[in-house]
């Protein structure tokens, strides 16, 4: 478990004169259940099917447990990916699809497995094309954790769920890494989602990386601040504002700064982890060309 | 992955096998009548001149249902290819990528490469399994009748029998998988793969079987009273086709024109004096008897039934091959 779960310098993919993914570096540490937030086409899926070697990127370097994404079949072992929309072999029962699974990884846990299913209360001779939404996300992340990889890859996992196979979803997946400790990346275009379960936060938006990191680094360093409105560009060198917003009197800005801020005109307050994402995310919209630093650590 | 594999193309399998299994009583059936006919009407006994017999047994075999049969065993041989390069070639990478579900199977620790490979190996092993025993009970049912009419060389009966069935179904399959994973669709891949399979199949004979081994060409004198056709038009021009010498024997005649004793095509003019409305056909003819006339024919003869046979399936196994190949480099590089 030394070497980083994801480690991307420079990392790009475009298809033809579109950019999907533009210079995305990223330094995940392992162990970690990471959560990759952005809106819908900001290159998520891009960065994902990268990772696991589903596709190949235009240009830069990545390394997944400091191996090649799908380099070969050990490294396949290594990695578990779950797609987005959970695609299953409608024809095939969930007992096929387990065996599929026994044949094709050699660290196959077929207990671990048979345990899941019968916990769902899912009829393994029943086929997969006749399961709901909520089960087939759980037969996917069943094929994907009973291989036993060291990271857990998920795509979208529970944006078609509904909110209780949603917590369900997200139960099953956090009691699989309190049990075996893997790395867990996982997306979502809602933090809400994701705000339970992860530790690590990477913030993509419009096919760049706007801010990654530890999420108790970036709440504590990450402030809201109101006062007499005022011009953002007056604050300390050390303050970088991301968002702000201003009524006739007042000012309301989201900023990054490491320093404690005392200035005794303003109103320093914590804020969510939801606010920081909507942060970002607005300010890619409105400045598109400006990129955060990243949280280096 | 090997039972995967199975498990997901066994129903097809099924539908095919057990279609070919209805043929295959069929076959056992009628295949009794023609041994009994071939006996009674002494076709193999004959010495000589043997069109009587043959005659006879033909028509015995043409009134019975073995007359049926055969020429339902000869479509079907035509079908099958096409119809596993449809239902088995076209959608066996298509369906995967339509329905997304490569991508949990490339997920799992099998690398694309051999997840391509060992669906190939499979499904390529069945089909060839399949059609080399249909062709071989084609084969023997027909091969009476096949000895009787000596048309097996001919284009028609030529591609529903022997070997050449294996390499248009290997053909096909590696072209539905092809086409398949460039369209990444099922129906349109299905399509593109009966229609390329045709045009294949249809411009084989003339285009490259006539050519792959040397054709004999004979010039023997051209025999007056065994003409196929002979047409004269208004401005004295003359057509004259002779029937395929016997010299050839049971050939496949690629070409067959009359030309002048200098060598040059005979086109006429023909002699008013003796051709013409006012003259009976029988003038005409003993005129151009004393033409000197002879035929011009190139052939494939009946004894380069085997060598072509190995020859074209050699082709479409290669053509097949390179198919393969071009989706593994294909899978590997540009599939996602």
């Amino acid at each position: 478990m030394s070497s980083p779960a994801l480690h991307a310098e420079g990392l790009s993919k475009r298809y033809g004169r579109r950019v999907a993914l533009s210079d995305c570096t990223l330094a995940i540490p392992s162990g970690r259940v990471v959560g990759l937030v952005g809106p819908n086409g900001a290159g998520k899926t891009t960065l994902l099917q990268i990772a696991v070697g589903m596709l190949p990127p235009t240009a830069g370097r990545i390394e997944v447990l400091g191996g090649q994404p799908g380099s070969g079949a050990a490294q396949l072992a290594r990695v578990g990916f779950v797609a987005q929309d959970t695609p299953t072999y409608a024809g095939l029962t969930i007992a096929d699809h387990l065996r599929f699974g026994a044949h094709t990884n050699p660290g196959w846990d077929q207990r671990l497995a048979d345990e899941r299913i019968a916990t769902l209360g899912l009829d393994p001779s029943q086929k997969a094309g006749k399961l709901s939404g909520g089960q087939r996300a759980q037969l996917g992340l069943t094929l994907a954790i009973a291989k036993r990889p060291d990271l857990l890859i998920l795509d979208e996992p529970v944006a078609s769920l509904d909110p209780l196979a949603r917590r369900e979803f997200l139960r099953s997946l956090m009691t699989y890494v309190a049990e075996h400790g893997a790395s867990v990346i996982l997306s979502s275009h809602l933090v809400s989602d994701l705000e339970r379960v992860c530790d690590h936060l990477v913030v993509l938006v419009a096919s760049r990386v706007r801010v990654a990191g530890e999420v108790d680094d970036l709440l504590s360093s990450h402030h809201r601040l109101t006062g007499a409105r005022r011009d953002p560009a007056d604050l300390p060198a050390c303050v970088e504002v991301i968002e702000d917003s201003h009524t006739d009197r007042q000012s309301t800005l989201i900023v990054r700064s490491t320093a404690p801020i005392d200035d005794p005109s303003l109103t320093v307050e914590q804020i969510t982890l939801e606010d920081l994402v909507l942060a970002y995310m607005s300010q890619a919209a409105t400045a598109p060309g400006r990129t955060a630093v990243l949280e280096h650590r | 992955m090997i039972w995967f594999t199975w498990r997901q193309f066994r129903t097809q399998t099924w539908v095919i096998v057990g279609a070919l299994a209805v043929l295959g009583v069929l076959l056992a059936v009628t295949g009794r009548q023609i041994v009994d006919a071939y006996a009674a009407a002494n076709v193999a006994a004959c010495h000589g001149d043997c069109d009587a017999a043959i005659a006879n047994f033909l028509s015995e075999v043409r009134t019975g249902a073995g007359g049926r049969v055969f020429d339902l065993a000869n479509a079907v041989m035509y079908v099958v290819p096409a119809l596993v390069g449809i239902f088995w070639g076209a959608p066996l990478i298509a369906r995967e990528l339509e329905t997304g579900t490569h991508r949990l199977a490339w997920n799992q620790s099998v690398t694309r490469t051999r997840w391509l490979a060992t669906k190939l190996a499979v499904v390529g092993a069945v089909t060839a399994a399949t059609t080399g025993l249909l062709s071989w009970a084609v084969t023997s049912w027909a091969h009476h009748i096949d000895h009787a009419t000596g048309d097996r060389i001919r284009p028609l009966i030529y591609g529903a029998r022997g070997v050449v069935p294996i390499g248009y179904a290997l053909f096909a399959l590696a072209l539905g998988v092809t086409l398949g994973m460039l369209i990444r669709r099922t129906l349109p891949a299905m399509a593109a793969t009966l229609a390329v399979y045709v045009v294949a199949v249809a411009a084989m004979p003339e285009w490259i079987r006539a050519h792959l081994l040397p054709a004999r060409h004979a010039t023997p004198p051209l025999d007056v009273s065994r003409l196929h056709e002979i047409a004269i038009r208004p401005a004295g021009r003359i057509t004259i086709i002779g029937d395929d010498p016997g010299s050839a024997g049971n050939a496949w005649v690629l070409s067959n024109q009359t030309i002048t004793p200098t060598g040059h095509l005979f086109t006429g003019p023909a002699n008013p004096q003796f051709c013409g409305p006012d003259h009976g056909p029988r003038s005409c003819m003993d005129w151009v008897a004393t033409l000197g006339l002879r035929q011009d024919v190139t052939y494939q003869p009946a004894n380069h039934f085997w060598p072509l046979q190995w020859a074209e399936t050699g082709i479409f196994v290669v053509v097949a091959v390179l198919l393969a190949c071009f989706c593994f480099r294909w899978t590997r590089r540009h599939l996602t």
